[in-house]
């Protein structure tokens, strides 16, 4: 077996494929010149022609130096790059900039968006209205997910028969897509036709209509997503349950403790940091929730939500910059949140 | 503590089966009060489960177990009054070793000033006074083992049961602790049931040893009726370092001694077996020397040398068999493989087993 000693560095300034610092610098300073210089639809290209040259050179220095790692990882690092953070930094740019998808015209606004979604839509009550619903749901629906989740998951834990097929059965509905779940609950909760009016109808004797006011509305969305993802709290917890040794268990027998202190003591440590885990997603998802909204009420009967109102904004009112915007606002928020979260669950794991 | 005569454990006709497979079978022992009692046996001959079924993890399919005479086979594992170190020692990993000890008495609404003053007399007992707040995974393997210990006894339990407690440490701590369990039988009277694949941990610590195969007991004893009257081929080799020499043959037709291949050897009793018969003739390394002068020895040819520092562990082929044998340093010295030598082979030291069932005869 030969050893090849690989390139010599090349120095920064060398116009060579693999040189990949002179690729981002380029890429840079032609991204910043398109943007400012050129029309919006042309800049668009401009970048994304310099984002592949980039990727470009550090493929080919991976393989003059034999980073096959490197190489390996690079379709996925390609995909990301093109799905999430070009879009990404693509909108940041963009909320910079008065734009609307249906018209030519571009123009430098500065912080213009920024300021008036912070005064303007901040003074318009409809817009508090959705950001306390955010709130509201992402209490009820983690809340709910967080129970249902644990206990589903402290049953699971247990052998008893027919376990794996219930298991994948409880599991189900987080594989199905939202909107054919949101399909399957409109049906449910149809005032017509659905199986809980049925069922109402035949108790009270009077037409049953889930969705006519704000409590019924909220309480159908919530069912609806506590339906879909505790089942996702629950695999997380429950891997952390199998993973309790369970000699533990034994010795807690042999040591005649409770079966309360033993939860505490043996079984929540255990699961401690996968229940803040499943908090933490399920939170920012929460945050985030308008498709059963859309699906189930249309924002009707005040079940408006922040997400939907950018939603609007942005596909509806095509005011794509402002939307731009306002979703770099709430990205703030779930990064402040999730912060928050995480300060809190490492002091706690800290202290004591 | 005077020795009791209170039986503290016995177990009788015990069976258990996961599946196909045997754990247990027809086992059954008793154990008096204040003995220390040692399962000894290779892995996988039941001696965790027999610990197991004593604790009340496991309940046997058939037989019974009783716990100062009263019939505890199905009973709850907290109403026992046994506790057991397990092999992994299963200390709470989130609880500090203060919080391990007292875990098991703030159950039994034990005051906090007496559970604080247990904690640290059991802690300063087993010279943990000093990493009482420290968890468990920060201690060496020593000190979780004293750890694991010291939150048995802190109960006072009547029975303790210890799972291959030693296994887990390196060999100077293990020498260590066997000195501690001792002193802390001593000085608690506890009944200790002890299992263990070591025999050297079996020999020393156990007062009375049983010997398991395959889920029962083959022989119990004290370690000297062990070795000196093996009632077994199977334990005769396994008690004793270096292994027993176990000489093929048939009995003679007078039934006073084994044709062995390299001839007769003679017996210094009648033996109950048929002439003919194959038998299988024991007899310890330590029991071989070479023949004095005018003596009638065997004549050998010496074919391995192992030095041991004090003694030599010499192998010598006579016919078809080889022998070893255990000699002072001294006396080994200017032996070379290959020589000739003449060995004694004394018929008082042959220990004579059935070939088929490995049963000593008598």
């Amino acid at each position: 077996m030969t050893v090849r000693t690989s390139p010599t560095p090349i120095s920064f300034f060398a116009p060579s494929a693999d040189n990949w610092k002179l690729a981002i610098f380029v890429g840079v300073i032609a991204t910043l010149l398109a943007t400012l210089a050129l029309p919006a639809a042309a800049a668009f290209w401009v970048v994304g022609v310099a984002a592949a040259l980039i990727a470009a050179a550090f493929v080919v220095n991976a393989y003059r130096r034999r980073y096959y790692g490197g190489l390996l990882v690079a379709p996925a690092i390609a995909v990301l790059f093109v799905m999430n953070i070009f879009p990404l930094l693509w909108s940041l740019g963009l909320s910079f900039f008065a734009y609307q998808s249906n018209q030519q015209s571009i123009r430098f606004v500065g912080l213009q968006n920024y300021v008036k979604v912070l005064t303007n839509d901040l003074a318009a009550e409809a817009n508090w209205y959705a950001l306390i619903n955010t709130a509201m749901f992402v209490v009820f629906t983690v809340s709910a997910q967080m129970i249902v989740g644990f206990l589903l998951a402290m049953l699971f834990a247990k052998q008893f028969p027919l376990r794996r097929y219930l298991l994948i059965l409880v599991l189900t509905p987080m594989m199905l897509s939202v909107v054919a779940s949101g399909v399957f609950f409109t049906y449910y909760y149809d005032p017509t036709f659905g199986i809980l009016s049925y069922v109402m109808n035949n108790l009270t004797g009077q037409q049953f209509i889930l969705m006519d006011n704000k409590v019924g509305a909220v309480a159908g969305i919530v069912f609806a997503d506590a339906w879909m993802w505790s089942p996702f709290v629950m695999l997380l917890v429950l891997a952390g349950l199998v993973s309790v040794p369970k000699y533990l268990y034994e010795a807690a027998a042999i040591d005649r403790v409770s079966a309360w202190r033993q939860f505490w003591t043996i079984t929540f440590p255990y699961i401690r940091g996968l229940l803040m885990l499943a908090l933490l997603f399920r939170t920012i998802e929460a945050f985030k929730l308008a498709d059963l909204v859309i699906l189930l009420t249309k924002g009707g009967n005040d079940t408006m939500t922040i997400s939907y109102h950018l939603i609007r904004i942005a596909n509806e009112q095509n005011k794509t910059s402002e939307g731009a915007a306002i979703s770099y606002v709430m990205l703030f928020m779930v990064i402040v949140l999730t912060n928050l979260y995480l300060y809190l669950a490492n002091r706690r794991s800290q202290g004591t | 503590m005077p020795p009791s005569t209170n039986t503290a454990l016995s177990l009788s006709g015990v069976s258990k089966h996961y599946g196909k497979v045997r754990a247990l079978e027809d086992l059954s022992f008793s154990v008096q009060e204040g003995r220390f009692f040692v399962l000894f046996g290779p892995s996988s001959v039941g001696k965790t489960t027999t610990l197991r079924t004593i604790a009340g993890l496991v309940r046997p399919d058939k037989g019974s177990v009783h716990i100062f005479g009263r019939d505890k086979t199905d009973a709850e594992i907290a109403g026992r009054g046994v506790s057991m170190v397990f092999q992994s020692f299963a200390l709470y990993p989130h609880l500090t070793v203060y919080q391990n000890f007292a875990y098991p008495l703030v159950e039994e609404k034990v005051a906090k000033d007496e559970i604080d003053r247990r904690v640290r007399e059991t802690a300063a007992m087993l010279k943990l006074d000093k990493k009482i707040d420290r968890k468990p995974n920060t201690l060496s393997g020593g000190e979780q083992q004293r750890v694991a210990l010291g939150r048995s006894l802190i109960r006072r339990p009547k029975i303790l049961l210890l799972d291959e407690p030693l296994t887990n440490l390196d060999a100077k701590l293990r020498h260590d602790m066997r000195a501690e369990l001792k002193r802390l039988h001593r000085q608690f009277g506890l009944t200790i049931v002890y299992a263990t694949p070591d025999e050297l941990e079996a020999l020393s610590m156990g007062e009375e040893i049983a010997v398991m195969r395959d889920g029962t007991v083959v022989q119990i004893g004290t370690p000297d009726e062990l070795y000196e009257a093996p009632q077994d081929m199977y334990v005769a080799g396994k008690i004793g370092s270096p292994h027993m020499n176990m000489i093929r043959g048939r009995t003679a037709k007078d039934r006073s001694a084994v044709e062995a291949s390299f001839g007769p050897l003679s017996l210094s009793r009648k033996i109950a077996a048929e002439a003919g018969e194959e038998a299988v003739l024991g007899i310890r390394p330590n029991d071989i020397r070479f023949a004095a002068k005018g003596e009638k020895g065997l004549d050998v040819s010496i074919s391995m040398l192992e030095p041991l520092g004090d003694v030599t562990v010499v192998s010598v082929a006579a016919g078809q068999e080889t022998l070893r044998m255990v000699l002072p340093e001294s006396a080994a010295t200017g032996l070379a493989p290959g020589q000739g030598a003449s060995i004694y082979l004394d018929p008082k030291k042959f220990h004579v087993f059935r070939a088929s069932s490995g049963q000593a005869i008598a």
